[in-house]
């Protein structure tokens, strides 16, 4: 389980990682004019294997030792960079993830890659798979402490706290929108944020995945519920030393009739919301199954509370 | 296969339509969506859903679907029932979650629609 | 099942870029509506849907559902791509249908990920 998460947490640094992250910033260049037998001198004094070709700042090519090798094999014809380098070069931009540099290594096989400046288009440095390696490794070094430092305040955060009973409450305020009167597809796609928040959070407090997963899991059926059918929610999540409390309140129409609200498979959603994977009438009964308690409080035209817990010692 | 035929090796409970049942059953099709069901379930297939209200009827009149099996005893609403013997759509209800039925079904040699063009 | 066996066995196209490694599942849960599979899936599952918005991968993040295959060759946005990659989630693009999908998959000894 550990190795799992180390892992899916370096395929998550490969995306959040930027290449001017890791690049190496001083960056021998030469220019286009240079002769090839000065070229010699500055690979071999700066034990480097190729280097990006600069004219006035411009990145034009790339020359490398085995285009040397091939100069001298060739007979020594023509004695200027610019009829050797490489011109078709590859290049990265400053603000591109780690992942599209893995892809063009792989894909193409070269050892360095040229970043450039997305704005000035000027060369600001060079990658090569060392730096990848070596960049990661320090943002995991980093990560790891500064994880560990969330995870230890937010974990002892009870027992930190000298009172009798402690109580951590967060809150998450929904604009909502009306989505089904206003056939808002958007809306209903773009559903789950708040149950995603709260899942990052109870993770830094150290509850368990078990606990985790039905607390969220409810949520996002609320969360659901609130969009398509309320102008407005709020959803507030209290952890206690037992449990997980979350009330949802909302100020949409109410709900009618709550036994038939209930029953599995009731629905007032219309056909659009249907096809997007919800309305299905199973939203509350859902809700209902992941918590251990459950009430809800409704009146036509005054909105719904819900409130449910999950135990923390369930697990 | 018979539709009667399957309804005994995977002891299918029959709603509605039990005068249909010597058709013949010529792929199997599993969707929740009715748009898509529209757009790729076609004459004689069999199909498999959890979706228990009235359009399934109405989209299995217009393609031509021979039997719809509701999963994970799922019951029809009054309506969808009604309408689906009206119609002569027959209704089963299966007791398997939609992965198991689907295995079953493909195990007695019932093909997807895809198969047919391999 | 590893993930490049259960893409070989599908027929299926790998559209997130993130490397596969000892990722496995053993359970499937084929449906199109996501309170469904809010309500029975478990991790350790691929999802095999034909929805292919955003609010699937939403799903697969909070039921801890490792592989979604989207089928019928319905590809999914760039952005449902990207949010999968960020939470780890593969996502696979197959031409067989739901149908078809699941019967090779119990061929090849899956379960059903269905939970009473």
């Amino acid at each position: 389980m550990k190795d799992d998460l180390s892992i899916r947490k370096i395929q998550e640094l490969f995306y959040e990682l930027k290449v001017g992250d890791v690049m190496m910033k001083d960056v021998i260049t030469v220019s286009s004019n240079m002769q090839m037998m000065e070229l010699r001198a500055i690979l071999r004094d700066n034990r480097i294997s190729g280097t990006p070709v600069v004219d006035d700042g411009r990145l034009v090519g790339i020359i490398s030792i085995e285009d040397f090798i091939n100069w001298l094999a060739g007979g020594q014809q023509e004695n200027r960079i610019a009829g050797k380098m490489n011109r078709e070069v590859k290049t990265l931009y400053e603000d591109e993830p780690l992942v599209q540099a893995i892809s063009i290594i792989e894909k193409f096989g070269y050892g360095r890659i040229p970043v450039i400046n997305r704005r000035q288009k000027s060369l600001t440095g060079v990658i090569t798979k060392g730096d990848i390696i070596e960049g990661l490794l320090k943002k995991m070094e980093v990560d790891y402490q500064e994880e560990e430092i969330h995870r230890y305040r937010a974990s002892h955060f009870f027992e930190d706290i000298i009172a009798d009973k402690t109580t951590l409450i967060f809150q998450y305020f929904m604009k909502g929108c009306d989505a089904m009167r206003n056939h808002d597809v958007d809306a209903v796609q773009n559903g789950g944020r708040v149950a995603s928040r709260i899942r990052k959070t109870l993770r830094r407090l150290g509850i368990h995945p078990t606990v985790i997963r039905r607390t969220c899991i409810a949520i996002y059926e609320a969360e659901m519920n609130i969009i398509l059918y309320a102008g407005a929610g709020e959803i507030t999540v209290s952890i206690h030393k037992d449990e997980v409390n979350v009330k949802v309140k909302d100020s949409g129409p109410g709900i009618e009739n709550i036994e038939e609200a209930m029953s599995p498979g009731f629905s007032t959603a219309p056909d659009w919301v249907r096809e997007l994977g919800f309305g299905a009438g199973m939203g509350l009964i859902n809700i209902r199954n992941c918590a251990q308690t459950f009430s809800i409080a409704s009146e036509k035209g005054q909105g719904t509370v819900l409130n449910f817990g999950i135990p923390i010692g369930a697990a | 296969m018979k539709i009667k035929e399957l309804i005994e090796k995977l002891k299918l409970k029959v709603r509605c339509g039990g005068s249909q049942l010597d058709r013949e059953i010529a792929r199997g099709y599993a969707s929740d969506l009715m748009s898509d069901v529209m757009a790729h379930s076609r004459e004689g297939d069999i199909w498999i859903t959890l979706q228990v209200h009235l359009n399934i009827v109405a989209v299995a009149c217009m393609t031509g679907i021979a039997a719809i099996v509701l999963i994970n005893n799922r019951e029809p609403e009054k309506e969808t029932l009604e309408k689906a013997e009206a119609e002569g759509v027959p209704l089963l209800v299966s007791e398997l979650p939609a992965f198991e039925l689907i295995g079953r079904l493909y195990s007695l040699g019932i093909p997807g629609i895809s198969e047919d063009a391999e | 099942m590893k993930i490049d066996e259960i893409a070989r066995v599908l027929k299926a196209e790998i559209l997130t870029q993130i490397p596969v490694g000892e990722t496995e599942v053993d359970l499937v849960c084929a449906s199109d509506l996501m309170s469904d599979v809010l309500s029975f899936s478990k991790s350790r599952a691929v999802l095999v849907t034909s929805l292919t918005n955003i609010q699937t991968v939403r799903t697969a993040e909070m039921t801890e559902i490792s592989v979604v295959c989207f089928v019928n060759g319905k590809k999914p946005g760039d952005d449902a791509v990207k949010l999968a990659e960020k939470n780890s989630i593969f996502l696979l693009l197959t031409g067989l249908s739901m149908y078809g999908a699941c019967g090779r998959l119990f061929d090849a000894g899956l379960g059903d990920c269905y939970e009473r």
